[in-house]
Order: C-alpha cells, then structure tokens, then sequence
C-alpha cells in the first residue's frame, strides 16, 4: 500500500518554518560566520580564520566573564530551593492568601531595567540600606556596595534571586496542586512531621517542576545581562568584576566594535548553554520517567 | 523513546540557538541608551526648562549672503542626521533648513533626529550603504575622530574655502584632526563650569568664591569639605576617554614625539593618578560615581542635594531647576578647575559630511549652513549653548547682562570658547580608541581600587597599549 503524498501539513508548517528560518536560522548562520571575521560593524567584514578563536583563549577578561557566568548558576539551586519553600508556604488556604501570592509574583511582571534600577537606590551611597544601618549604628560611614569589586556580583545575583522566586513559586504551587492529598493522608498515618511530609512526598512529587526551572533559571543565569548592565551603568563593575559573558559579548560587540570577537564569544556561550541543557534534558526525563 | 529523546534533544538546540540569537539581537535595544556625556552636553529638551525657551525669535529671512560654499549640486537631495534635538528645537531646525532650502534653491533636505539609539542606527546606517550625507557627530565623545579615522567622513580643508574656515574659532576648526586633516564644522559648544551647593560649603564654612582655580587644589578642597561637612566630593572620570583627562589635567604626553609608541606612563601620568589614588584612600570621592560612565548618575546626586559640586554644562542647571527648586535657589556656579596643561577642554558638537555623499557641496554648504553666525545666535537664544563662529559674539545678546545663573557665562563664553582646542594626538594607525581605553581604565582602577601602585599599573598598561599598535 502506498501512502499519498499531502501538502497539507506542510503548509501548515510553512509560517513557522519560515520565521524560524529568517528569525533564527539565518541570524545563527550570520554569527558563525561573523565569529570567522574581524568586523567593526560599519566596514565590510574581513575574514580572519580562527583567530578570534586563538586571541579568546589568551583573553583575561573573557576568563573572568566566563568564571563570573558560572559562578551566576549558583542562583539556580538557590532560586529552586527557595521557590520551593515559598510555595509551601502559599500553598495553603488561609484567608487573603492570594494577595501574597499576586504580591510575589510583582518583580516576575516587572520590567528588569526598572528592577535594576529600584536596587541601585537601595544600594546607593545614600540609599534606604545604607541609611538603616547608619541609623541602626551599624556603620558609622556609608559602604559604597556598587563600587566594591567584591560586592557587585553577589548583589546581581540577589537581585536575580530576588525578582526570581515569586515565578518559579508559582510553578511549584501548580505542581503541589496536583500531588494527590492521599500521599500527605498516608505520611501523616505513617507518622510524619511536617518536614519529613514535604521531603517525602512534596520533593519527589515536584522533581518534573524542579527539572524544568533548572533548566530555564540555569539557561537565564547563563545569559544575565541586564542586571549587570543597569547595576553597573554599563561598565561591568569595577575591573569587570561583575562582567558575564553576555555582558562582556555586549561591550566587545557595541563599545569595543569588534562584533567578530563577540559573535566567536556568542559561540562559546552557544556550547556552554548546549551542554547545560543536555544535562538538564536528561534530567527532566529522568524525572519524568519516575513520575 | 528514543525518537522522543531526539526530538526534545533537537528542541532544545533550537531553543538555545534562538536564546543565543535572542542575546545578540536584543542586546542592542537595551544598549541603545545615548552615549552619556554627550546628551548631558547637548542642548536637549533644555528649552523646555529654559527661561529664554519660551521666547521664540522670530524666523530670519534668507540672505544671499549666506551661500558661501561654491558649486552646489543642483537639485541634490540631502539627508541630514542631528542627535537629541527634536522635538524641543523643531521649529529652530525646520526654520533653518527652510533658509537653507531658499539660499541654496534646488536643494532639498531630509532631516531625522535620532536620540538613544543614535549610534546604533548610525553604524547600522553606514554598514547598509545608507548614512545621511550630513552628521551631527559630537566632538567630545570622539565620534568624529571614529568615524573618521575609518575613513567614512568627508576631509574637509582643502574643500571648504579658507574665508569660511577663519570664521571658526582656530582651535575648534582644528579639533579632532586625523592624519592632520579636518573632518567638522564646529558647532554648537557648551561651557563647562562646577555647579555649587552654596548651603554645603556653608556647612563647611568655605566660600564658594574659593573655588580652586586648578585642578591641583580639588583635594584639598574635597578634605575640607568631609571634615568639616561630612560629605564627599561627586567627581567623575572620563571614564570613556582616560587619556583624554591625562592630557587636560595632567598635561600628560600619551604618545611618543613621532607618535609610534604610548608614553602614559610618564611621572606626569604616575602624578595625575596618584591625585585620585589619594582623595579614593582618604575617602574624599564618591567611589560609585567616580568610575561611572553616566554623566547622569552624578548630576542627580547633585540635584537631590546631595554632593557639594559637581562638573557639567550650564545647560543642565535646568535639570537642578526642575528636580530641586531649592538647591537652585542655593546654587553658585564656579569655572572648572584648569588642568596643568592651561587648556580648558576641547569642543562639544560638530557636523560632518559622509565621504561617499553623492553631494559633497550641498552636503557642506548645509553643514556650513548651520554652523554660521547667523544660525549659531538664533540657537544661543533659544538655550544656553555657545556658537563657534568668532563673528556671533558680536551680536548685542552676548553683551547683554544675564539674570539667570545658567546665562551667567554668556559674557565671557567668547573667551572660553576660543580657548578650546583637542590637545590629544591622533592614535596610531589601526589602535582602536575604545581598546586603549579599556587597558587604560584597569590600570587606574587597579591603582585606586585594588593596591596597586601607579606606576607599575601605567607601565602595565603602557605594554598591553603597544603591543595593539601593529
């Protein structure tokens, strides 16, 4: 039996595959080709073989940018564990509890420049944190928290954490709606506290959820930009002591006008986040295979 | 399973390949925020603030007088690109390209404003084969010398006549040069002064007419003020142009005499850094605002009432006006400090001619348009700008005595402007300025912020810069 050919489900196809095509497929080509150029955006590009390659591997500040994106992923357990934890706890139905929820997810519906700029009055020189603590006779001089190199990254990432969790929280919520409520009967026979009921049957009931924000918060952890950016008005820190690797993409592409280096940066970042998801891929599997 | 394993292996490359393309492609709509200096300098939207803003002169007539660049294509059609002006400055803009239109008949122009994403659209422009032929480039954040230096700008002394080259100030007509030729028409420039919170100093019993005269008495002034007022001075690096600020305060030579190897590292640059690494130990300067690269950040410190003074143009007294009634009540105006090289800084705006312009002299002659006496006092009164043309300052309105503090310079602009010259020499031949700039700005961080001693960071750093020159 031959079966009929039908363009049916290709034309179908077809607008999809064509923004696809033009918005992405094009775009990844032009930057593998762009990472075998030396380009300052506005003369034509010179074809360069893998030097930018060969000058990436002697890059100082690309390294630190690299270390700086992956010391960022530690935001992903944290934002896990603490999403967890406040879904817990919204998660049960007292009066008004909706109001917290909706109040959770407010820096989630937030624009992150606006964010990023909310958290450097906090953290200005005369900012709210530096004025309790002078007032609480903490400090007697306010910390400049922006301008030390030790300082920058950590609060990135607090603000990432921060604006983070109400979002993930509610993904959470959604899975512990559907873990059924005999599981819980049957710890609480079985004698479980409190504690032991969400690590025996929450956890294992959320590993599917918990898979799917490694994945997204580790792939977004690895492509921060706009917290650095407005954090660090737009220098990456004092020796870029809070430049990712975006961020330093950026400024290679549009400061320094070397749009070839960046597209050969684009490149490793295109590795690094492949190899991530991989991992987290086979890990959501797994949590669904259990499940 | 398997199949199933493929298809969401193949889905998440697609999904990282369109993440990464979404990084690159988004990134410059966020990084479309102006270059910014160069808004804090421009006269923008200070019309709005700006008492004499409210007065609209009257439209001039056109003058046969005015066409002064010789053999203009007829019936050329130009497009003309300024930065920040619109919608304050419409009518003044479209008033004069109207004049122009009528000095110049046959001659249409196309004019676009384009603000934060100025740059962006520009270099997008120029690598699509389709930039205006006349830019509004500013001077001060080297866009002229970039452009130029890549050859994309029209040289302009042996094209424009010599009557017409002596009409501007000699040190702004020979600013920004590359390979010893000149790529602008200067335009509209901006004095650069010290706003001062008079109730600040007061705390600190220091008279504000003590403000020093030189650079070299700022530390002593930023002590003062912390032990006697406990607040630190708002002062920022040219954190975009180091060099720069070497040269103009620290008379430093940056490049040897033949211009072939990089000499920053000299005891003139070790003791222009070691002022700044000895107000950051005594924690005299505001860190954060020091090393910004947002004029802005520290002019808002200064409007909350903050800082005891801080560096910009008089035209942004308009934004002390709007945010802090009350400091502008409070605020004295003070030259800033000259640098040990005596020179007080160099121009703000220009307007350049693409080099590949089909219309190379309806293209000047619009560009020359615009910079000339006649148009340059019609914009001065509009906002606090200063024009470059030598001829303008004799027209009564700079003579006239100034109520408003953010006029208060306008009888003595004359002499400021002149004065104005780039003293930096050219970099050599293939070094990037913004490369320079980054090796530059990591020895000065390491030596205020990380130990290290400042000749060791400027010889570190003198090394890394020769070795871009090929």
């Amino acid at each position: 039996m031959t079966r009929r050919f039908s363009a049916t489900p290709y034309l179908f196809l077809a607008p999809a595959l064509v923004l696809i095509a033009v918005f992405v497929l094009y775009p990844i080509g032009a930057v593998v080709y762009y990472s075998f150029t030396s380009w300052d955006i506005v003369r034509p590009p010179v074809f360069v073989g893998l030097d930018n390659y060969q000058q990436l591997l002697g890059d100082e500040t690309f390294w630190k940018a690299l270390s700086h994106s992956i010391i960022y992923l530690l935001v992903t357990p944290t934002i896990i564990a603490m999403s967890i934890v406040l879904a817990i706890i919204v998660n049960r139905k007292l009066r008004g509890i909706h109001i917290f929820r909706a109040l959770y997810f407010v820096p989630a519906v937030s624009g992150s420049i606006a964010i990023g700029i909310a958290w450097r009055f906090l953290f200005d020189r005369n900012g709210i944190i530096n004025s309790i603590l002078i007032t609480l006779g903490v400090i007697h001089d306010p910390i400049q928290w922006l301008s030390d190199p030790g300082l920058v990254l950590p609060i990135a990432m607090l603000l990432t954490i921060w604006a983070g969790v109400g979002y993930y929280s509610v993904i959470f919520v959604a899975g512990l709606q559907n873990i059924p409520e005999e599981l819980y009967d049957a710890a609480v026979i079985d004698g479980c506290s409190d504690f032991q009921k969400h690590w025996h049957v929450s956890l294992p009931g959320l590993r599917p959820q918990i898979a799917f924000v490694a994945v997204i918060s580790s792939l977004a952890a690895l492509k921060v930009f706009d917290e650095i950016y407005v954090l660090t008005n737009r220098t990456g820190g004092i020796l870029d002591s809070a430049t990712t690797i975006v961020f330093y993409l950026w400024k290679q592409a549009f400061v320094n006008e070397h749009a070839g280096y960046a597209a050969a940066i684009a490149m490793v970042l295109l590795v690094l986040t492949l190899l991530f998801s991989i991992v987290n891929v086979r890990l959501l599997e797994r949590g669904q295979e259990r499940v | 399973m398997r199949m199933k394993r493929s298809l969401a292996l193949g889905f998440t490359a697609l999904f990282i390949f369109s993440a990464c393309g979404s990084s690159a492609t988004a990134v410059p709509s966020v990084a479309t925020q102006a270059p910014t200096t160069a808004p804090s300098t421009a006269p923008a939207s200070s019309a709005s603030a700006a008492p004499a803003a409210s007065v609209a002169p009257t439209p001039l007539a056109p003058d046969p007088a005015e066409a002064v660049i010789p053999n203009v294509e007829p019936n050329a059609e130009i497009h003309f690109w300024t930065f920040y002006l619109s919608p304050t400055f419409d009518d003044y803009i479209k008033e004069t390209i109207a004049r122009f239109e009528a000095t110049y008949p046959g001659v249409k122009v196309d004019w676009e404003d384009h603000q934060a994403t100025f740059q962006d659209d520009l270099k997008a422009a120029f690598a699509a084969g389709k930039a205006p032929d006349v830019i509004n480039l500013s001077v001060s954040e080297g866009w002229v010398s970039d452009y130029a230096s890549k050859g994309l700008l029209l040289p302009l002394d042996d094209k424009v006549p010599a009557a017409v080259q002596s009409t501007y100030f000699p040190g702004l007509w020979k600013e920004q040069e590359v390979g010893g030729k000149n790529f602008q028409f200067p335009w509209y420039q901006g004095i650069n002064v010290d706003l001062i919170n008079k109730q600040l100093f007061a705390k600190a019993g220091i008279d504000p007419a003590s403000f020093p005269k030189t650079i070299d008495g700022v530390p002593a002034l930023c002590q003062a003020l912390k032990d006697k007022a406990n607040t630190v001075c708002d002062i920022r690096l040219t954190v975009s142009d180091l060099l720069s600020q070497m040269v103009y305060e620290g008379n430093v030579k940056p490049l040897s005499a033949d211009g072939k190897t990089f000499t920053f590292n000299s005891q003139d640059a070790v003791n222009w850094l070691q002022m700044y690494v000895n107000m950051v130990k005594a924690g005299t300067v505001d860190n954060d605002i020091l090393t910004t690269t947002d004029d802005r950040v520290g002019l808002l410190l200064f409007s909350s009432g903050q800082a005891p003074f801080y560096a910009t143009g008089l035209n942004l007294i308009r934004d002390v006006k709007a945010n802090n009634s009350q400091l502008y009540n409070n605020l004295a105006v003070a030259p800033t400090p000259l640098g040990l090289s005596g020179v007080v800084g160099k121009g703000l705006m220009g307007i350049s001619v693409k080099a590949s312009t089909p219309f190379p002299n309806a293209s000047m002659a619009l560009a020359q348009f615009f910079t000339n006496a006649r148009s340059m006092v019609e914009f001065s009164k509009i906002v606090s700008i200063y024009p470059s043309v030598i001829a303008s300052y004799d027209d009564p309105f700079f003579s006239a005595s100034a109520t408003a503090i953010e006029d208060s310079a306008r009888s003595t602009a004359k002499d400021v402007v002149s004065h104005y010259a780039d003293i930096v020499p050219s970099l050599p031949t293939g070094v990037n300025q913004a490369d320079v700039n980054d090796i530059v700005l990591k020895a000065v961080e390491d030596a205020l912020f990380n130990g290290i001693d400042p000749q060791k960071a400027l010889n570190d750093a003198v090394t890394k810069a020769n070795a871009l020159i090929k």
